[in-house]
């Protein structure tokens, strides 16, 4: 299976002659961009051709040839396939390539996270600072010519990859300590960078919006985090208030940041399977499997059947013992104290003990390999899954949404509140539950079925109204269809081997750029990787739900409550370890 | 002097000295802690004649509303106020001399009252202070009109502030 | 007022304060374990058997913390907000009396009463020292110098000061139904009946808005985690936040005794150990058993409503304080009133009104909150 085909029906070259042209590097696919069309292309591409959901935004270092690339993956929302279009500059600074956050604004993270990291400026972009590294970082460590301050190899220096005497630990040459040197009279104890600050407070007084009616109020700017109970990690929340009205918002992140990306290109192609799961710490097998499909795609192997079922089944499980979580952890955020958490938890613990016996890891399963998975069941744990999913999780489902559900303080302060219509769902690039609660049904495994999603019954659960209750309620939906799904695999789970190739530690890939992506259940969780040939990839971006889902967050909040904005970062149901990569 | 004497003594200095300390502070906040002060002497100074119910709607009212209400807004006002600024006005004498004159008339007022310089006579066993308190208020005979028309007033400055809160949100 | 009785008070309000004291230190423990089983957790069981020295052992990790002052924090208030939040809550059940005159014994030739203070006014004292109490919380918050305790204690006043008119009127119910605000007539007077019966709805509206003023579930806005970090005491560690938490444990018992006291009959018998061997006239000293079962029971329904319920919103919250409670306490307060008259002056079988009119008349509120629920999730649609 190689690339994805563009569509042929979208023909861009044919409606922009001169301007667009198709990729015609071996193993790459969609359509390249002039630069000064970008614009003009997109809004035809939203306006035209219907592709009005922007997934995902990147950028390339091609270091060799002197250029650097950004590249946009935009799908119909209505299903099928998406286009790839991509923009090439000259890699001499500073690189500049105009913002399309005007004509999609789920961009405008996206954006500044390539700014951050390649350097690349987008003109235009209303707010554009770093976002994961701090303000006064030096360098943009995405850059192929960006050499890491501790470890300053091409490669890991580990001894298989080196010949016996050459090869010399960068820690060594640089004992930790030694390694950085400061400009005269700068103190790193002492440095505060009071302009990131100011940076941010005027990004957020740009959207303010002041009610001139009495009175003239001071507006408060209050900062939730980094360190808050319900922050769901290091994330901090800059929030302008007015009384206790939320008038503009703005997300601090990039606290957890290591730079998963460079990580990922620095690696093999193997060894990054294991980083996966530390991206969504909770869902480590979807993980696994948008990582594995893309690599899959490249090295043009398919899994053996029972494989297939297997991965399933797991991608599945995990994504109720996720939304387990993001149930109880909603609830938590609305003030119940940890009640609905721990039974949420109990449940969890069951799923997370046929993760141990499959992989022999509760939470970071590294369980999936390129062409089939790590092992098979063990013996006795077809019965337990059965067991668990068949009988205990169906009634257990249902009591817990009894419970809450009905709940008169939950639809007080889930109904009508945080509000995302379905224009904005799609405008923000809001993916996954946060997608369908707006009454987008907009799934992966349905738009553009992956591994064998298209033999299973099952349904797109949608809501209307995109509130707080809409989303939890959803993931109840979400829950019953995944339990379905996995009732149907393991009644028609063959035998047969579980992996196509034999384990090795080392594979080939050829040449070429694939994009996998799979349904996580936090949404729509990518993986564009570009291989040259090396045993690294050159290229490894991580679409992360969670990341681009906050994008609207900050609308969402506007006029509510700061109490509301709580309840509605728990909706959205982040895990900061994909925020921040 | 009684033990009484000496109580009430100590509460009128309490009184007087943080009521000074209410204009004298520099910080707002304090200045409001200090006024609860002087509201809790004055209640002590109820409680040492024996009318309980009026010391304990003494702490309820002034205490626990009002003052809580000075405190609230200062807590809501910018904290540049606290520490700056000049603290008196130029006529500051003018407010002297007229709270001097208040204070003469006051205690003239209080001199022309029969049996202003004698000790209170002790309450009778077993008097229901309440219930007398709550017969006076509404009986005919006594004070049921000034209580009524106190009712109203309140009525209607309960009505304006509610008017005045919701015209300023429809705009 | 002589030495001996300055002695006596002395010597009461010591002891029972250690008592407080210790009831705040194992009513921690109490609802930590209530609370692990509705959670389907063991709870503290490592200290002692049956964890029952975890108290002790967090008090002394208390004591050996840092003590912490932020930089600019108002120093003197900083210090004394715990002293002040405390104070009320140790003080205000002064006046709750424990047991039947039958149990006051002679010593040194005085009667020593089962009360710290016997006054005419007791339940209005009660009412004048909730009323102060939020002066510790205001003063922590403000003086931390810190956003998130500030808004506590901006959320604390505004919440306090709503709820404490519905509390008040409730009071008001309670004193028309005894005819009285000593409160030794208040618990003879639910002799043959509880107010409980009498009043039922002004029990609840007692109950939601003693919640409220001790800032619990679902009303524990100063505090919130989940938006404040931790309101009002976010700032203060080691003894200092114990003694808030010292507080806030210590009202939640005052609390239950004044609703023991006032609703449930006190130091009363229950209902149905009338004229046996168990009612307090024929065995005094089961007086203070009672009030102490009748406490046990009172701060399990607390816990129990901590673990169930999320917590309402700040405005909402307001809300239902000033456009549910405050009306329905107004409506109890005449209904009451109307129906001891007519029971005084026409029949009184009247008496049985009371509960009857005012059920209905919650249910109407009730009613009028699910319609306006209703009304906006038929908006939302």
């Amino acid at each position: 299976m190689a690339t994805p085909a563009p569509v042929a029906a979208l023909n861009l070259s044919a409606r922009f002659p001169g301007s667009v042209t198709a990729d015609a590097r071996p193993g790459y696919s969609g359509w390249i961009v002039e630069k000064g069309k970008l614009l003009e292309v997109t809004q035809a591409l939203r306006d035209e051709f219907g592709c009005d959901y922007l997934s995902s935004v990147t950028g390339v270092d091609y270091l060799p040839e002197g250029k650097m690339e950004v590249v946009y993956q935009v799908y119909k929302t209505t299903g099928g396939p998406g286009l790839l279009v991509k923009v090439q500059v000259p890699r001499a600074d500073p690189v500049e390539v105009p913002s399309v956050v005007s004509i999609y604004p789920g961009a405008e993270l996206q954006e500044r996270e390539i700014w951050d990291l390649f350097g690349i400026q987008f003109s235009g972009h209303p707010d554009l600072r770093r976002i994961l590294m701090w303000e006064g970082f030096a360098g943009h460590p995405m850059r192929k010519d960006w050499k890491e301050a501790y470890y300053e190899e091409d490669g890991k220096p580990f001894k298989t990859r080196w010949p016996e005497g050459k090869h010399a630990l960068a820690e060594s040459k640089n004992p930790f300590g030694d390694n950085i040197s400061y400009p005269a009279g700068f103190d790193p104890e002492k440095w505060i960078p009071e302009d990131a600050e100011k940076a941010l407070y005027g990004a957020l007084a740009r959207y303010e919006v002041r009610d001139e009616a009495g009175l003239g109020t001071d507006h408060v700017i209050v900062n939730m985090g980094p360190q808050h109970p319900s922050t769901h990690g290091v994330f901090r929340i800059a929030v302008m208030l007015d009384g206790e009205t939320v008038v503009s918002l703005k997300p601090v992140m990039g606290y957890l940041h290591r730079n998963h990306e460079k990580i990922g290109e620095r690696n093999t192609f193997l060894m990054n399977m294991p980083y996966t799961d530390r991206l969504d710490y909770l869902s480590s097998m979807s993980n696994n499997f948008g990582y594995a499909l893309a690599v899959e795609k490249l090295m043009n192997v398919r899994p053996p059947e029972r494989a297939e079922y297997l991965r399933v089944m797991m991608a599945e499980m995990t994504r109720i013992s996720n939304h387990l979580m993001a149930i109880g952890a909603l609830t938590n955020d609305l003030g119940a104290y940890f009640t609905p958490m721990l039974y949420a938890l109990e449940e969890r613990e069951l799923i997370l003990d046929i993760f141990e016996a499959v992989s022999g890891a509760r939470m970071m399963c590294n369980y999936f390999r390129f062409g089939g998975v790590a092992r098979d069941l063990p013996e006795g744990t077809l019965q337990k899954i059965k067991d668990l999913f068949f009988e205990r999780l169906p009634r257990r489902i249902d009591e817990i949404d009894r419970f809450l559900t009905e709940n008169e303080i939950i639809r007080a302060r889930g109904i009508g509140q945080g509000v995302l219509t379905a224009e904005d769902a799609i405008k923000y690039s809001a993916a996954g539950p946060l997608l369908r609660a707006s009454g987008i049904p907009y799934d992966v495994r349905r738009a553009e079925p992956y591994s064998i999603y298209d033999r299973f019954d099952f349904e797109v659960c949608v809501r209307q109204n995109g509130d707080i209750y809409d989303r939890l309620m959803i993931r109840f939906d979400e829950i019953r269809q995944s339990l379905r799904i996995i009732q149907q695999a393991v009644k028609q789970l063959p035998e047969g081997p579980v992996a196509a190739v034999k384990p090795a530690y080392q594979v080939r890939v050829p040449a070429g750029e694939a994009y996998g992506r799979v349904e996580g259940p936090k949404g729509e969780l990518g993986f564009y990787v570009i291989s040259n040939g090396k045993p690294s990839p050159w290229r490894y971006h991580v679409r992360a739900p969670s990341f681009i889902n906050l994008t609207a967050f900050g609308p969402m909040c506007t006029g509510q409550k700061i109490a509301d904005v709580v309840a509605v970062l728990g909706s959205i149901d982040i895990v900061l370890g994909e925020v921040d990569r | 002097m009684t033990a009484e004497q000496i109580l009430f003594l100590l509460t009128g200095a309490l009184i007087l000295g943080s009521a000074l300390m209410v204009v004298a502070t520099r910080k707002l906040l304090h200045a409001a802690l200090w006024l609860v002060a002087a509201l809790f002497g004055v209640a002590i100074l109820y409680a040492i004649l024996q009318a309980s119910f009026l010391a304990v709607v003494q702490v309820v009212v002034y205490i626990g509303a009002i003052a809580i209400l000075f405190i609230f807004a200062v807590m809501l006002t910018r904290r540049e106020m606290r520490d700056q600024g000049q603290q008196t006005r130029t006529n500051w004498w003018i407010a002297a001399l007229l709270g001097l004159l208040i204070l003469a008339g006051l205690v003239f007022l209080i001199l022309a009252v029969p049996g202003a310089d004698r000790l209170p006579a002790a309450l009778p066993e077993g008097l229901d202070t309440v219930r007398a308190l709550g017969n006076a208020l509404v009986s005919p005979e006594a004070y049921v009109l000034p209580f009524e028309v106190a009712s109203v007033l309140l009525l209607a400055a309960l009505v304006g502030a509610v008017y005045i809160a919701s015209v300023g949100k429809k705009d | 007022m002589t030495f001996a009785s300055i002695l006596e008070w002395l010597i009461k309000g010591f002891v029972w304060v250690m008592i407080l004291l210790g009831g705040f230190a194992y009513l921690t423990y109490y609802e930590r374990r209530a609370l692990a089983r509705i959670q389907v957790r063991i709870g503290p069981n490592r200290a002692g058997p049956l964890g029952l020295l975890q108290p002790i052992a967090d008090a002394i990790k208390l004591i050996f913390k840092e003590e912490l002052m932020p930089a600019r924090a108002d120093k003197l208030l900083f210090f004394l907000a715990p002293i002040i939040t405390l104070t009320p809550a140790l003080v205000i059940t002064a006046v709750v009396p424990f047991g039947p005159e039958g149990l006051n014994f002679p010593l040194f030739g005085r009667v020593i009463t089962w009360q710290i203070a016997d006054i005419n006014v007791g339940i209005l004292y009660i009412m004048s020292i909730a009323s102060i109490a939020v002066y510790g919380i205001v003063l922590a918050g403000w003086s931390s110098n810190n956003k998130y305790a500030m808004l506590g204690g901006l959320r604390s006043t505004a919440q306090m000061i709503s709820y404490e008119l519905a509390l008040g009127l409730s009071f008001v119910s309670v004193i028309v139904l005894a005819d009285s605000t000593r409160m030794i007539d208040i618990v003879e007077a639910q002799k043959s009946m509880w107010f409980m019966v009498l009043q039922p709805v002004g029990m609840v509206i007692f109950l939601i808005a003693t919640l409220a003023e001790v800032n619990r579930s679902p009303f524990d806005m100063p505090e919130a985690e989940q938006e404040l970090a931790a309101g009002y005491h976010s700032e203060y560690g080691g003894m200092k936040f114990a003694l808030l938490f010292m507080a806030e444990y210590d009202k939640m018992i005052a609390i239950c005794i004044i609703a023991a006291t006032i609703f449930f009959g006190g130091y009363r018998e229950f209902w149905f150990l009338q004229n046996t061997w168990f009612s307090v006239d024929q065995t005094p000293i089961l007086g203070p058993v009672y009030v102490f079962i009748k406490v046990f029971i009172l701060l399990f329904g607390m816990i129990w409503v901590r673990a169930t319920l999320p917590r309402i919103r700040y405005d909402r919250l307001m809300a239902f304080g000033w456009k549910i409670l405050l009306p329905l306490s107004l409506a109890l307060v005449f209904l009451t009133a109307t129906g001891i008259l007519l029971a005084q002056e026409v029949n009184p079988l009247f008496m049985w009104g009371i509960p009857v009119v005012s059920l209905a008349a919650g249910f109407i509120a009730i009613l009028g909150m699910y319609q306006t629920l209703r009304r906006k999730e038929h908006a939302r649609a």
